[in-house]
């Protein structure tokens, strides 16, 4: 025989070649079966890689969103709180001027009162916070006059002793109205009405209170109050002409008036007298 | 089959759902500190319901209000798991319920009915 291999070794032969072609398809489909699961898993993974994105966009865009609804909400509460404030001021310089509308003291009078108590305030030594309180609880210092009968309040006179006492009680009154509301501006111009005719040498009323038992805001309207009156026309006087003015306070320093007042008055005179001067009666 | 009810609190909704009506309800804002577990009962209770264990008609309303990352990816699951069953020839209405001052809420809404066009998914207005 010329062959290479024997009859019994080309059987062997092929038996060996279909068993790796048998053993070739089961590689086979199982690589193919392993091809699917992973486009399977692969097609999923992608899907979920897109689904984040998608996501992950959305979420941008709806914080952004809120983003601007919040500015929108902050710039309104900031509207609001200023309305709040500005509400408050004019309704404290309105609840003034009522207090004053009777004796016919101008709108003027109650502003140069509160700027003069401001500016006292802020030189004393108080925060711009509290200074600017007291600039809105001053003014209404005078509003228990609302309860003292015309014949009275508007007597051209002088005073006898009833009329002298019962003159007096506005302050307390004004303290009675003014007493019931917890809000800090309202204790403060309650305690200002009560105190405001208070001498520092404890001769005044309603209470005799002596030095710094009176509080500060009771002193500085004290001064800042007699200071436009004495340069007012009133009911019952003239104005005064300012040396007179000045000499009173300076025998009053440390009598009627806190010396530490006085002192600030005549340091910065030109700035009250400059006050007075922009906010003249018309 | 037992039924699912979890109180609303402040980050997380409301969740309602009747295996006896058929009727399950989502309520309120979804910011979960950890989605995944505030969610199982509620997943777990969806798959077992569609199990067989399914009403003719399912109703889900969800009224979402805000809802942070994870919950939207919890949803899309969520989601999925209806669309497998609506595939199963299960009947399933979606409502998703959204106020009209709630510009989000109703393009969430949007959002999903194009990702799942198979579903029957309602936008309805507060």
């Amino acid at each position: 025989m010329s062959d290479n291999l024997s009859i019994a070794d080309r059987r062997s032969k092929n038996r060996r070649e279909e068993e790796n072609t048998i053993h070739d398809n089961k590689l086979i489909s199982e690589i193919e079966a392993l091809k699917i699961e992973f486009e399977k898993t692969t097609d999923k993974l992608i899907k979920d890689v897109r689904r984040q994105d998608k996501i992950m966009a959305r979420s941008d865009k709806r914080q952004q969103k809120e983003y601007d609804e919040l500015q929108r909400k902050f710039a309104e509460v900031e509207a609001l709180q200023k309305e709040i404030e500005e509400t408050q001021r004019e309704v404290v310089f309105t609840m003034g001027a009522i207090g004053e509308s009777r004796s016919k003291e101008t709108g003027n009078h109650v502003k140069r009162v509160a700027q003069y108590s401001k500016v006292l305030a802020l030189y004393y030594g108080m925060s711009e916070k509290e200074a600017e309180m007291l600039k809105q609880a001053s003014p209404m210092h005078d509003i228990g006059k609302v309860a003292i009968p015309d014949a009275i309040l508007n007597k051209p006179g002088r005073f006898n002793q009833e009329e002298r006492l019962i003159m007096d009680t506005h302050a307390q009154l004004g303290y009675d109205m003014l007493k019931a509301s917890n809000r800090p501006l309202l204790k403060l111009a309650a305690t200002v009405a009560y105190e405001h005719h208070e001498k520092y040498n404890g001769k005044g009323y309603p209470q005799g209170l002596k030095g710094e038992e009176i509080h500060i805001g009771g002193r500085i309207t004290a001064l800042a109050d007699v200071f436009d009156a004495l340069g007012s026309d009133r009911v019952y006087k003239k104005a005064w002409d300012d040396e007179r003015i000045f000499n009173l306070f300076k025998e009053e320093r440390g009598e009627h008036f806190d010396p530490n007042l006085i002192d600030i008055f005549f340091e910065h005179l030109d700035e009250f007298l400059s006050i007075r001067d922009s906010l003249k009666d018309l | 089959m037992n039924n699912l009810i979890i109180e609303e609190t402040k980050y997380t909704p409301s969740i309602n759902f009747d295996t006896q009506k058929g009727v399950f309800e989502l309520i309120g804002k979804s910011y979960p500190e950890n989605t995944f577990d505030f969610y199982k009962p509620m997943m777990d209770l969806v798959e077992e319901y569609f199990d067989g264990e399914e009403q003719e008609i399912t109703t889900i309303n969800m009224e979402i209000i805000y809802f942070n990352s994870s919950s939207s990816k919890l949803f899309f699951d969520f989601f999925d798991l209806v669309e497998e069953a609506h595939n199963d020839g299960k009947t399933i209405e979606i409502n998703w319920i959204y106020d009209e001052e709630n510009d989000s809420a109703l393009e969430a809404g949007e959002d999903f009915q194009e990702d799942f066009e198979n579903l029957k998914f309602n936008l309805v207005k507060k």
